[in-house]
This record gives C-alpha cells, sequence and structure tokens, in this order.
C-alpha cells in the first residue's frame, strides 16, 4: 500500500511516440533501400557463404538436369552438323568482312569522338543463383562478384537483350535490377531504330500485366512502325549503346491524351534466365 | 532445439533453391513459389515451451532475410516479428491440426506480402498495384499449402520419433 504508484505515461503520448517510431523506420528503410548501398563485410561473407552452400546442394540436381539435355541435345546432333558444315565454308568471307568494319568502326569513332562502343566492352559471363526471393525486390543474384571484377552500375546482358544493371557486389556475388523494375531510378535512355530514322526516348515504366516496357519523350510517333527494334542509345552514362531491348508492339496515348507511349516487348525472357553476361569496359591496354 | 534449427536452415536455403525451380517476375509469377521461412516459422511455433527462444529465432532469420536475400537493412526482420505475434496470437485462438496450421501459414504468407506492399510503396520504392499484390499472395497459396502440410507430418514424425514434446 506503501508503494509508490507507477507513473502511467497518457495514451495520446504513446500514439504519438508509435507514429513517430513508425516515420523513423520508413525513413530508415526508404534510404537503405534508395541508395543501392554497399554491403558490409558481414553481409558480403553470408552472402557468398549461401551462395556456395546452394551450388553444393543444387550441384546433384543440376548434374542429372545437364545429362538429360545433353542427351536430347545428341539426338539431333546429326541434323546440327549438316547445317553447321554449309555455313562453315562462309566463316572466311565473315572473318575478312569483320575485319574491315572494325577499321571502319575505329575510323568513325575517331571522327565522331564516340569513346566506348559495345565492341570496347569484354564480356564475363555468370550463372544465375537466385532470383526475385522475397518477390518485391525484383532482384537477381549471379555467381560473381567484386573478385571477378564486378563492379555497381555494370550493364548484364544475354543472349537476347538487356536484362538490367548490377546494384550491388559482394566478394563472390552480385544483384541485378532487372529493366522490368518500374521505380524511378531505372530510367533507361533508348533509340528506336526505323531505316534511316533514329528517334531518341526513355524508357519510364514497365507494365507487368501486360509484360511491356514504357517509352515516352519521342514527339514524332509517325515515324515510329510496329516491330521496330529498340536499342540502348548510350545516353546517361550507364547503358552503352547499341544493346537490344526489345520491339515496338503497341503506340498509345497517355491517359490525359497529350504524350504518346511506345510500348515495347522486351526482348529477353525475364522468366527463363540462367546464364548472363557483364559487361566490363576493356582497360587501355587492351 | 537443434531439429527446429536445423529445419529452420533447410527453409531458408530452400528459398534460394525453388526461386531457381520455379522462378517468378512481376509479369509472369509462378504457382509454386512461397516464403519457406515462415512457414517454418508457423511450423515450429507450437514446439516452444520457451517462447523467448522463438523470438530469438524470429529476429535471427529475419536479419539473415534482409542480409542475404534482399539486401534491406531490419524490414525483413520487422516484418517476420510482427507475424510471430500474429501466429502466437492464431495458435491461441485456433486448435493445433493440419487445417489450422495451413490457415495460419496462409495468414501469415498473405500478410508478409501486404506488409511488403504497403512499407515498400510508402517509401516509394516502385510502382506496385492492389493487382500485383492480389496475383502474388494467390500465386502463393498452393505451394503454401503443400509446404505446410509436408513439413507438419515431418516434423511431427521426427519430434515424435526422438520423444520431445516442447522445447524448454
Amino acid at each position: 500500500m506503501l508503494g509508490r504508484k507507477k507513473k502511467m505515461i497518457p495514451k495520446k503520448y504513446v500514439v504519438v511516440m508509435i507514429i513517430i517510431l513508425i516515420i523513423l523506420i520508413l525513413i530508415i528503410f526508404s534510404f537503405m533501400l534508395k541508395g543501392d548501398r554497399k554491403l558490409n563485410p558481414v553481409e558480403s561473407f553470408l552472402k557468398d557463404g549461401l551462395v556456395y552452400t546452394e551450388k553444393v546442394v543444387t550441384y546433384p540436381f543440376n548434374y542429372i538436369s545437364n545429362k538429360i539435355s545433353e542427351y536430347k541435345k545428341l539426338k539431333s546432333v546429326n541434323k546440327d552438323n549438316a547445317v553447321l558444315e554449309t555455313s562453315i565454308d562462309r566463316v572466311s568471307s565473315i572473318e575478312s568482312e569483320n575485319i574491315e568494319l572494325r577499321r571502319q568502326l575505329d575510323k568513325l569513332k575517331e571522327e565522331l569522338n564516340i569513346d566506348y562502343t559495345l565492341v570496347d566492352y569484354e564480356y564475363l559471363n555468370a550463372t544465375v543463383v537466385s532470383r526475385n526471393v522475397g518477390f518485391w525486390y525484383n532482384t537477381i543474384t549471379i555467381d560473381k562478384g567484386s573478385y571477378n571484377g564486378v563492379e555497381k552500375d555494370m550493364v548484364v546482358i544475354n543472349s537476347k537483350g538487356l536484362i538490367g544493371r548490377i546494384i550491388r557486389t559482394s566478394a563472390f556475388t552480385s544483384d541485378i535490377r532487372l529493366i522490368t523494375t518500374s521505380d524511378t531510378n531505372n530510367k533507361i535512355s533508348v533509340h528506336i531504330s526505323n531505316g534511316d530514322n533514329n528517334l531518341y526516348g526513355l524508357i519510364n515504366n514497365y507494365n507487368y500485366s501486360d509484360n511491356l516496357l514504357e517509352v515516352e519523350g519521342i514527339s514524332n510517333t509517325k515515324d515510329v512502325t510496329i516491330g521496330d527494334y529498340v536499342y540502348t542509345s548510350g545516353l546517361g552514362g550507364i547503358f552503352p549503346s547499341g544493346i537490344l531491348i526489345g520491339t515496338v508492339s503497341e503506340i498509345s496515348t497517355d491517359s490525359y491524351d497529350l504524350a504518346k507511349i511506345i510500348k515495347v516487348v522486351p526482348s529477353a525472357d525475364f522468366t527463363d534466365i540462367n546464364y548472363v553476361s557483364v559487361l566490363k569496359r576493356k582497360s587501355v591496354e587492351e | 532445439m537443434i531439429i527446429t534449427i536445423i529445419y529452420l536452415i533447410f527453409s531458408f536455403i530452400l528459398e534460394c533453391f525453388m526461386s531457381n525451380m520455379f522462378s517468378s517476375t512481376f509479369s509472369d509469377i509462378s504457382y509454386f513459389t512461397t516464403i519457406y521461412t515462415i512457414i517454418a516459422l508457423v511450423i515450429i511455433y507450437p514446439y516452444f515451451y520457451n517462447y523467448k527462444k522463438y523470438y530469438i529465432l524470429v529476429l535471427i532469420f529475419g536479419i539473415l532475410f534482409d542480409m542475404i536475400y534482399t539486401s534491406t537493412f531490419l524490414l525483413n526482420m520487422i516484418i517476420f516479428l510482427i507475424i510471430a505475434i500474429v501466429i502466437k496470437i492464431l495458435n491461441n485462438i485456433l486448435s493445433e491440426n493440419i487445417i489450422m496450421i495451413n490457415l495460419i501459414s496462409i495468414v501469415s504468407i498473405i500478410l508478409y506480402h501486404i506488409l511488403s506492399f504497403v512499407i515498400l510503396s510508402l517509401i516509394n520504392y516502385g510502382n506496385y498495384d492492389i493487382i500485383l499484390l492480389i496475383n502474388i499472395i494467390t500465386h502463393s497459396l498452393i505451394m503454401t499449402i503443400i509446404y505446410t502440410s509436408v513439413s507438419y507430418f515431418v516434423i511431427k514424425l521426427i519430434f515424435n520419433m526422438f520423444n520431445i514434446k516442447q522445447i524448454k
């Protein structure tokens, strides 16, 4: 009875404190997610460790599936061989044509003062080890990291076209943000090639219900036709020019009927990415 | 305790492994995807007498999920903690059988996606809409039920085999 009464915090202060706490947490999240921060050594170590554990666990499954696909390929090897034999005769002429084109390209680059084109990059092949765990982040992880020379903002492609860019690296892994991410930091400058016409625009959004990228900023859409190829323009500094993004599938106007929107089907199949190439700029000596 | 930790680690690695088997993008979500670690947290809850240990595990795996899979900071840890509290409340209300455990798993997965959706939309991480949220939730249901049901029987069998009633 003689004990002191506990001082109770009024309810309204508790509510205010909770609101402040939520706001603070959201601010922290906002900084942590927006900044594409560097991984600390613990995160880097754990991430690398998990990738190697996963590699060990999946090795038997991968081995069996590889053997099955090898067997399937073996069945059609005779057919493929006949096709290859006919095309092998053309190799030497293509090679000489290639040398001539390379010479012309170097000359044009010198005249136009262009620093980098796709041929100035070397390709670092990597395997995808995990994809989009947690669903909401739209990233994939590859098995090459800073140890292999991968750096933030390097461009990632596969055989069909542009995939995304590196946002984080650990020693032996890297996270890639896919181009199918509709966040405000993910705008890509593109050019649409239609014969002699080169139109420049910006990928501004990704419509995931239709799997279409939306290009804005092109005023003269009369010159754009369905099926035109869309490439990176090289403007903006991150993506080199000439990487295929997709083909034009639709031309429409925005909801206010003011600006034209060009819808593009991505050339890469984002549900079936197993191997990718990271584009690394060739060093000067090379 | 060791069994639950091994099961949690197994489920945690399964996230990475299954994401490769059934890959998902926003435009094409696989019907065989779920958050395996959350299901593991649902399955192991009834075996804990000492809830402090349970919450410590929740925090550890939340941080690991943040560090390894999403490269976020505290986000998944907080979501996992909220889900753990909901799991506790639902376990107090509902009886322990396979149907109710499946129900708790589904509620937990729905809660994970709703919380992720709300937080990521609030901080303007991406342009998500409610249709995407519904799509992700509906596509997660099949695998949630499969993994919960299989885990329920396997974990029960293992605990019976070692004659363990509860973790103190």
